[in-house]
């Protein structure tokens, strides 16, 4: 199957011309707390360009640093005085960590810290479809998974493979 | 600073749809986002770079989202977002948008939101990673 031939081959007349998937956005009540967290806990660098607005991305940014592909994605926060639609689990972002072990010392390490960052629920740590990773929500109800993935499942070999479903498969 | 993880990769987002076939569609027809199926239950959405967004085909009716919770596809030119945003408009019913937006400028970016037919709002904006490089370069706002 050829899949990803056909999906770019759709892209290139298709009615938005995008450049780039460029960002996602949340919401948080405490921007400081949240910058804590991604610092801190997450380790990801965080600036925040005006009042009440924080941008994220990973680290690798920096001379001698290295990154880990571009166009890179970023993350904006913003503060709010209520979350008006709290997030589920679904609803969640991730990042790769470089083995198994390093899902599990995550886990420790962020179980322990739960009420440090203000944490709610963190999960134990799971096989599913090739992954292995563990979630856990923040004060703000912004879902986290923590995410190993051998070579050939990370995002990128999956799309050299194509679609292995038919795609108009319900 | 030493923090508790160190990732690699701020990797991925995720979204729900409760139909596969036609999210798709929107996606690759409407959005121009590349698009695998590697997984019955799962789509994978790029547009250049590691990251990706999972979509996680969901059983009944899916979260509705808010405007505040989204995704951004950048384009090239202020033009293109006025484009986009005119067959949006005109190609709604076709992709089961659910609503979209008037258009914005704000700091010299243009950009309009629309909510899809999962409920998943996007915004189509003239970024580019430069607006994201020079806002990290420059530092946090002064007080």
């Amino acid at each position: 199957m050829n899949a990803p031939a056909m999906a770019q081959a759709k892209a290139a007349t298709s009615h938005v011309k995008p450049t780039a998937l460029i960002s996602g956005t949340f919401v948080t009540r405490d921007l400081k707390r949240t910058r804590r967290m991604c610092e801190g806990l997450l380790g990801l660098e965080c600036v925040e360009p005006e009042k009440g607005v924080m941008l994220i991305r990973e680290r690798g940014h920096r001379p001698g640093e290295k990154l880990a592909g571009e166009p890179y994605w970023v993350l904006e926060a913003c503060e709010v005085a209520e979350i008006a639609v709290p997030q589920e689990m679904l609803n969640h972002w991730g990042v790769f960590v470089s083995s198994q072990a390093a899902v599990d010392a995550a886990f420790d390490r962020v179980n322990a810290a739960q009420k440090e960052f203000g944490l709610g629920r963190v999960q134990k740590p799971r096989f599913r479809h090739g992954s292995y990773a563990f979630y856990f929500v923040d004060g703000d109800s912004n879902w986290w998974e923590i995410e190993y993935r051998t070579p050939e499942l990370v995002y990128t070999s999956l799309r050299q493979k194509g679609d292995q479903v038919d795609p108009n498969a319900p | 600073m030493t923090s508790l993880v160190t990732p690699d990769l701020l990797s991925h987002g995720t979204l729900e749809c409760n139909d596969t076939p036609a999210t798709r569609r929107f996606l690759t027809e409407f959005l121009g986002i590349d698009v695998i199926r590697p997984l019955p239950e799962a789509q994978y959405l790029s547009k250049g770079g590691p990251w990706t967004v999972v979509c996680v085909r969901v059983e009944g009716e899916q979260k509705e989202q808010g405007p505040q919770n989204r995704f951004k596809l950048a384009v090239a030119s202020a033009a293109e977002v006025d484009a986009a945003h005119a067959a949006a408009v005109k190609h709604k019913d076709a992709y089961g948008i659910r609503r979209v937006e008037g258009v914005e400028e704000r700091g010299g970016v243009r950009s309009f939101r629309l909510q899809d037919m999962n409920k998943v709002w996007w915004e189509i904006a003239n970024l580019t990673q430069k607006h994201y490089d020079d806002a990290f370069a420059r530092g946090d706002y002064k007080q």
